[in-house]
């Protein structure tokens, strides 16, 4: 199974401070992504804004509890939930993270990262083939962004996500950030990772910003999205091409505008980087 | 160590009120010497009961404002240790804090149980399912035979609490900033329900609480209205009481008790 990538364009998280403007009118974003379990009630504000959103540009729903690399079966609530929102919402892509938070049916509630071994490898491909066989679509799942590593570990992060999509077909959500940022806590070279991610399995990517703790880089969303995420992300079009891309902001969220400007930023850098070599296709 | 194990011992140190041994930390997780596992694995520590506790602040916000952030963290982390969430929605996690401040009550605020119990049914009816309300004139026909025989289908947004002291004029102090009154220690009813989007609760009398309660469970209209033989005017009574949820959108269907039930049922099987 390769990944569809589709022709989304440049997008931003659906987030509460801007569901007025939402409701008012058709803010310029191409599209939105929206927190999975925030919309699985059946009722309220959250699911109408998102089903009056949804008929104006397409969804992608981005889960944070599925806990894909638990040890714990995959609770059967939690799988009619994400089906029906899936059913009710139509999304485009459904995508959620390669991580784990739940023990013995408590949830922490955390993108906790797996030890790279091969009994993780097999462990996740076939739960990805659960919950696809569920769903009767693609699984994206993204890679997470991490503060520690394992002993056991034995094959890098990217290493893992290629042979899982192998494996499971699964889908890749590339959060450039989290790349950024985990390379920075682990001492790795982030253009090998891209080089280590398989083309053709890239679904969209992650932008968003971070905070520097000193001896660390934190996942924080707090702010626009940093010169070294740009850089990253012009290497990341450099060696994937076309990707969706998708504005994280989650904490100390600004007005729409200026996450807004933020899509639009990723939309001109695709541009620069891409049109020349578009150019010369056409030619 | 398999990933059972190493995943036991993550959950263990986030989760355990006491520190994990460092021996063991160092065993199963790579840190660097300028930044040790220990250090590392703190840092999902420290977040864990953050990110709880935020979600906690969000559903109990009048909580939040009587006893201060300090106070309430405290308690929600006493909370939390006992409680960890056991639901894919982090918004779930507060729905044993009212169980617990009756367990555990502030000596000085008996009341608090009965705050968290009114912010909890906030928080559930903002979230539950929609359901068109019936209009003005549903009862229109209905003749006194029929009162035996007809039900009341209510909103699924509509909760009804009973509770051991007046809860609602100690939000409403809250809600506008003012020294709440001392506590009110007896029974108290509040009806709580979602209109549009919008979340409301006004106290009940107990007699038309307990009527509520019987609509909710399946009783007919007779039985509904006997609940107000101790007022002076039963009838003027009950009639008042369901012309009030009519007003509201409390009753969503006026139907047999058995479709009344089925409809409960369908509900039920949702949730």
């Amino acid at each position: 199974m390769t990944t569809s990538r589709l022709d989304l364009g440049h997008g931003i998280g659906l987030r509460t401070r801007h569901f007025a403007q939402f409701m008012a009118g058709r803010p310029p974003v191409d599209w939105v992504e929206a927190v999975t379990e925030n919309f699985m009630a059946p009722g309220g504000r959250p699911i109408s804004v998102l089903e009056k959103v949804r008929a104006e540009v397409p969804v992608v729903l981005h889960g944070v509890s599925l806990a894909i690399g638990s040890v714990d079966p995959i609770p059967e609530r939690y799988l009619a939930a994400l089906q029906a929102v899936v059913k009710r919402i139509e999304p485009a892509l459904v995508s959620d993270h390669l991580c784990w938070g739940a023990h013995r049916g408590q949830y922490v509630h955390d993108l906790l990262p797996l030890p790279y071994t091969e009994e993780s490898l097999a462990h996740v491909a076939s739960r990805v083939h659960e919950v696809q066989e569920r769903l009767g679509r693609q699984l994206l799942l993204e890679n997470p962004s991490s503060y520690v590593a394992y002993r056991d570990s034995s094959m890098t992060e990217w290493e893992f996500l290629a042979e899982l999509t192998r494996r499971s077909g699964c889908g890749i959500l590339l959060d450039v950030n989290n790349v950024h940022v985990s390379a920075h806590n682990h001492g790795f070279d982030p253009q090998e990772y891209l080089r280590g991610i398989p083309v053709d399995r890239v679904g969209y990517f992650h932008l968003a910003g971070h905070s520097d703790k000193g001896k660390y880089l934190l996942d924080s969303h707090d702010h626009s999205v940093p010169a070294a995420v740009w850089e990253l992300y012009r290497a990341a079009l450099h060696r994937f091409g076309r990707v969706p891309s998708l504005v994280e902001w989650d904490e100390a969220i600004p007005p729409l505008d200026e996450v807004v400007a933020e899509s639009r930023r990723a939309a001109a850098i695709e541009t620069e980087v891409l049109a020349p070599a578009e150019r010369r296709l056409a030619s | 160590m398999t990933l059972a194990e190493t995943q036991a011992l993550f959950h263990e140190i986030l989760t355990s009120a006491e520190p994990v041994a460092a021996e063991r930390i160092e065993a199963c997780f790579a840190g660097t010497p300028d930044h040790p596992a220990s250090e590392r694995v703190a840092i999902y520590a420290n977040m864990y009961l953050w990110r709880l506790v935020d979600a906690l602040r969000e559903t109990f916000p009048q909580l939040v404002r009587y006893l201060g952030d300090e106070r309430f963290a405290a308690l929600a982390e006493d909370y939390l240790r006992r409680n960890p969430s056991d639901h894919h929605d982090v918004g779930q996690v507060g729905r044993r804090l009212a169980a617990f401040l009756r367990e555990h009550p502030d000596p000085e605020r008996p009341d608090l149980a009965d705050l968290a119990e009114l912010e909890w049914a906030r928080h559930q009816v903002f979230f539950a399912p929609p359901a068109e309300p019936v209009g003005p004139d549903a009862f229109a026909g209905l003749d006194p035979a029929s009162f035996s025989r007809t039900g009341l289908v209510l909103s699924p947004a509509l909760r009804v609490l009973v509770l051991d002291h007046a809860a609602a004029p100690l939000w409403r102090s809250l809600e506008d900033g003012e020294p709440p009154d001392a506590p009110s220690p007896g029974a108290s009813a509040v009806a709580v329900w979602r209109g549009g989007f919008d979340v409301f609760h006004t106290p009940l009398a107990l007699d038309e609480a307990i009527a509520l309660e019987g609509a909710a469970s399946g009783d007919s209209l007779a039985t509904i209205c006997a609940a107000f033989t101790g007022r002076e005017d039963p009838a003027a009574a009950a009639h008042a009481a369901l012309g009030s949820w009519l007003a509201e959108g409390w009753i969503t269907a006026v139907a047999q008790p058995r479709d009344v039930l089925a409809a409960l049922d369908r509900r039920v099987a949702r949730r």
